[in-house]
């Protein structure tokens, strides 16, 4: 069984697509999804992320950011960022704040959460992902790696 | 005597089917309601326009992307009117594996409707992360057969949301015996969670609120209706989806970009309450026999009762995925070879919210000349928008404004249009005089 999941959240829209171009970059430092490590991108997963957490101890979570900071600005989350989250649920809204308050409250969480977000700017359907995004993506790759490789999963 | 004045307005600010925007308008004076209008902002409506020009080859993956909760719905109603205008025969495999990749959408939809859109409301919950504080094995429970229903999803569709499987003649790919086997024992698995589910949507106390309304699905003579049969309604309408701009017409209303669709100048409704009253005669036995254990008496014609129907539906969609997969065989090829024709063909199936009816006229070469594509949620908006009245009217015009606001909210989600997700953020705006 997997302890350890490294889950990058995305989609084909620009800069939206860092949590995928995070896994890209791990994958190529030969951080090898196996049997304890999984490394997997994920499509705006809605409530599916809750099954995808399941039976880990260990869950890094790479998602792309609004914020008001600069484009590529990575900020690593607390529970206690997130914990009061619960109204505007919808099937076509129900994104990872909303999956990881209903895991916290379904005691699914795992041990250990490493929530990361990246900061973007142009969302656009079917454009590249920006110089800065890329550029963060893979930094932030190796500051994952580096945590790995310090548990041995590297 | 104190005359009252009393406007309640309810805005929906987010979407109906892929994104746009949806409002309730509620203005009761004097204890009349005088304006009650569903405002629906309709993007298929576009989608129809883009397919124009474009290949047959094209359509089924172009029409799931109007919808990402029912994509297979869009695909299958594509593909089987474009296979019935080019003389296609789907070979046995093919046929059935439609069947049960429909299947796997009807389990994953109607278990996120009933426990992320719908239960909350039963329970006094603003939200599913609410109700997981009070009912967190059922939400588990819900969350798992969710999943479920998308890998079924995603092993003819390569993914769940927006899948790529159907083609028109058959599908891209055929999945692995292994694959097969292991989701087997999977389905198999959850049969009793289903079971579970149908008693405990079943024990949920819902308004005793009966209203007269016609059901109209499609039924088949020996399925219960799903990706094939024909379209009838309970008072004894019985034709061919060719035939259904004879009998069913589509209008504008002013305030509303969404067509409104009547049946003999009527709204009606579609859905699971709708195929259930109209099919229940085809449920395989075992779950004949839990419903009837339930003590729901069908046909109903309470719409608080959409719940426990699309409960009894994911079971069935279990039972029905289980038995066409024994014996699966890796077929020598997914697809028969596809002829293009020109001309004019209609498709229709059961998508989970309802009643979902394609029309295409396609030129020699098997390129869309134009398009015209009824969704469910259109269909019963007329049903919703006659049942908020009634509805109102039983429960009481004098109730409070939160009272009435979540009832509104309630009497919407019965229905799983798309528009559901927004009503969460109904706002009401009250003035008494």
């Amino acid at each position: 069984m997997s302890t350890v999941r490294v889950l990058g959240i995305g989609s084909p829209s620009g800069d939206d697509q860092a949590g995928w171009l995070t896994v890209d970059a791990l994958l190529s430092k030969c951080v090898l999804s196996g049997h304890e490590l999984v490394i997997e991108k994920l499509d705006r997963p809605g409530a599916s992320l809750i099954p995808k957490m399941e039976n880990a101890s260990w869950v890094i979570l790479v998602d792309a950011m609004q914020s008001t900071g600069q484009v590529g600005q990575v900020q690593r989350f607390d529970q206690t960022d997130w914990a009061g989250y619960c109204q505007g649920l919808s099937s076509h809204g129900f994104g990872v704040l909303a999956a990881l308050s209903l895991a916290h409250e379904l005691g699914c969480l795992p041990h250990r959460l490493d929530v990361y977000g990246i900061g973007i700017g142009q969302v656009t359907p079917g454009e590249a992902p920006s110089e800065s995004i890329q550029v963060a993506a893979k930094q932030l790759a190796m500051r994952i790696a580096t945590d790995l490789n310090n548990k041995q999963f590297a | 005597m104190t005359e009252q004045k009393r406007t309640v307005s309810i805005h929906v600010p987010v979407l109906t089917r892929v994104e746009g925007e949806g409002a309730l308008d509620l203005r009761i004076e004097n204890g009349e309601i005088v304006e009650l209008r569903l405002r629906i902002f309709e993007p298929p409506r576009f989608f129809e326009k883009f397919l124009e020009g474009h290949s047959y080859t094209e359509i089924p993956d172009m029409v799931a992307r109007i919808c990402g909760i029912c994509p297979v719905a869009y695909q299958a109603t594509a593909a089987q009117a474009l296979e019935k205008l080019f003389g296609v025969e789907l070979n046995p495999w093919a046929q059935a594996m439609r069947r049960v990749f429909y299947c796997g959408e009807w389990i994953q939809s109607h278990s996120l409707h009933i426990h992320l859109l719908a239960a909350p409301d039963f329970f006094g919950c603003n939200s599913v992360i609410e109700l997981a504080r009070i009912a967190p094995d059922e939400v588990r429970r819900g969350l798992r057969i969710q999943a479920l229903g998308n890998e079924l999803m995603e092993l003819f569709g390569a993914r769940s949301v927006h899948p790529v499987g159907i083609r028109v003649g058959g599908f891209h790919h055929a999945p692995a015996l292994s694959q097969i086997s292991a989701i087997r024992d999977k389905l198999r698995a959850a049969l009793p969670e289903a079971e579970a589910l149908i008693r405990w949507a079943a024990s949920i106390p819902v308004p005793q609120d009966n209203q007269a309304f016609v059901s109209v699905a499609m039924h088949h003579a020996s399925d219960y209706a799903i990706e094939r049969g024909q379209i009838v309604t309970s008072d004894g309408l019985n034709i061919e989806a060719d035939a259904f701009d004879t009998h069913f017409a589509e209008h504008h209303e002013p305030f509303s970009t969404a067509l409104f669709s009547t049946y003999q100048q009527q709204p009606y409704l579609v859905g699971p309450l709708a195929r259930l009253n109209l099919n229940h005669d085809r449920l395989p036995e075992r779950v004949k026999t839990l419903l009837a254990e339930t003590g729901l008496t069908l046909p109903s014609r309470n719409l608080f009762h959409s719940l426990t129907a699309r409960a009894v539906e994911i079971l069935l969609a279990l039972h029905e995925a289980l038995r066409l997969l024994e014996g699966y065989r890796v077929p020598d090829t997914p697809w028969v070879p596809v002829t293009p024709r020109a001309g004019v063909a209609t498709g229709c199936t059961e998508a989970p919210r309802g009643l979902l009816w394609h029309r295409y006229e396609m030129d020699a070469d098997g390129c869309v000349v134009n398009a015209r594509i009824v969704p469910p949620t259109s269909q019963n908006q007329g049903r919703i928008e006659e049942d908020l009245r009634l509805s109102l009217l039983n429960l009481g015009l004098d109730q409070p404004d939160d009272a009435l606001r979540l009832h509104c909210e309630q009497v919407i989600r019965n229905y799983d249009p798309c528009i559901s997700c927004a009503t969460h953020f109904l706002r009401m705006k009250v003035e008494r005089g």
